[in-house]
């Protein structure tokens, strides 16, 4: 009897332990690749607008690797389930022009920048660590001087980011990348609340966020693909120049 | 083979010992007006998946099974529904800047997207957490709507 009670209780307690976070495994999802006999490829970025090739190769332009394409076909109809607006807010949200230069921003902006560039080297520890920065400087800066609706304006974008920051710290790299894109949203909505003395580029990747196209910021003129890293590091474009 | 028996009778004391220990309970008797659901329009089939999928963790309201009573099942529990309300709490929704409603209706729809949740070791015992792959659109297809209202 006391044994059966006995591997009971081993039972149940073994059940517990195996009840720890299953985190998964990623999945991969690259873009879906279409394998029919219709299949062009064209460069992701589209250098030579709508021009296709019949064999895989690189782009004569940019050298990016072409891209398969169905001909006549949506090949995201699958994702964006009819309406079309592809490009959605990320593409609008352009940087209103705060002339104010403000040096108050600049050690989020550099935060910002090195979680950034640790994407931009596939590095999940760096990206990690810029998250920690990032934490740290919105701790530091100085809100006392902030009033009204700037006040509460700011207080929205630095819980928001920190938020993110927080999830970039403890996240494997494809999670890191999408917090990103709400990242990036934060830090341009506080270039434009508060100004910066930096010179910043809004750079665009069509290809980012699962299509729908996505900002970054960089403090860099060339185009360092944050959202893909090596695999794309080329793709984007410069959008805006601040200062 | 006596070694092995008083083993196990030491489990048994500490499984029935840990049972006395008391835990808090997420429960709230009154669903709040900052509520997921009251705020924005929620349709039923939506309403009822969110309720048995996603609120035990992320609500002040879960509902416990006799197992979830039963310790140490109780203190995973606990930890699992204290992390779930600090990452989002449908109960305290409206309470959310629009900045971060947007963010949060965002992870949801790429946390269900990528089954991450609900999260595995719960859908192991709640069997009727499991999401459809129906009823997976249903709520992402709902969220992406809802996303395009709140632009």
């Amino acid at each position: 009897m006391k044994k059966v009670i006995g591997i009971l209780a081993v039972a149940l307690l073994s059940l517990t332990i195996s009840c720890k976070d299953n985190k998964g495994e990623q999945k991969d999802e690259m873009h879906n690749e279409m394998s029919d006999n219709h299949t062009k490829y064209a460069c992701p970025m589209k250098c030579e607008g709508d021009k296709t090739y019949d064999e895989a190769g690189s782009c004569p332009k940019c050298g990016m690797d072409l891209e398969a394409v169905e001909t006549h076909n949506h090949s995201e109809a699958n994702h964006e389930d009819g309406h079309d607006h592809g490009n959605n807010e990320s593409t609008e949200r352009t940087i209103t022009q705060n002339s104010t230069k403000n040096t108050a921003t600049s050690a989020i902006l550099d935060a910002y920048f090195e979680i950034k560039n640790g994407l931009v080297a596939d590095s999940k520890e760096k990206t990690a660590t810029g998250g920690n920065s990032l934490i740290a400087a919105i701790e530091k800066f100085d809100m006392s001087k902030l009033t009204g609706d700037t006040h509460t304006k700011y207080m929205e974008i630095a819980e928001s980011a920190k938020e993110h920051a927080e999830h970039i710290v403890k996240s494997p790299i494809d999670h890191q990348r999408e917090h990103l894109e709400a990242l990036s949203t934060d830090m341009t909505d506080l270039v434009a609340l508060l100004g910066t003395d930096k010179v910043i580029y809004q750079d665009y990747c069509p290809m980012a966020n699962n299509n729908k196209g996505a900002n970054w910021l960089s403090e860099v003129k060339e185009i360092k693909n944050p959202y893909f890293g090596s695999k794309m590091l080329k793709c984007g474009s410069i959008k805006k120049q601040i200062n | 083979m006596k070694i092995f028996k008083i083993i196990l009778l030491i489990l048994l004391i500490v499984f029935v010992g840990i049972q006395f220990i008391p835990t808090k309970r997420n429960l709230s008797e009154i669903v709040p007006n900052t509520d997921f659901m009251i705020v924005n329009n929620v349709p039923n089939s939506i309403k009822n998946t969110l309720q048995t999928s996603c609120y035990d963790c992320h609500s002040n309201n879960t509902y416990y099974p006799w197992y979830n009573k039963v310790q140490p099942v109780a203190w995973f529990l606990e930890n699992h529904i204290e992390e779930g309300k600090a990452e989002l709490n449908f109960s305290d929704w409206n309470t959310y800047s629009n900045r971060r409603k947007k963010s949060k209706l965002k992870s949801i729809v790429s946390q269900i997207e990528d089954d991450k949740m609900p999260l595995i070791s719960y859908t192991l015992i709640h069997k009727d957490a499991v999401l459809t792959q129906k009823q997976k659109t249903e709520i992402i297809d709902w969220i992406t709507k809802l996303q395009m209202e709140n632009e």
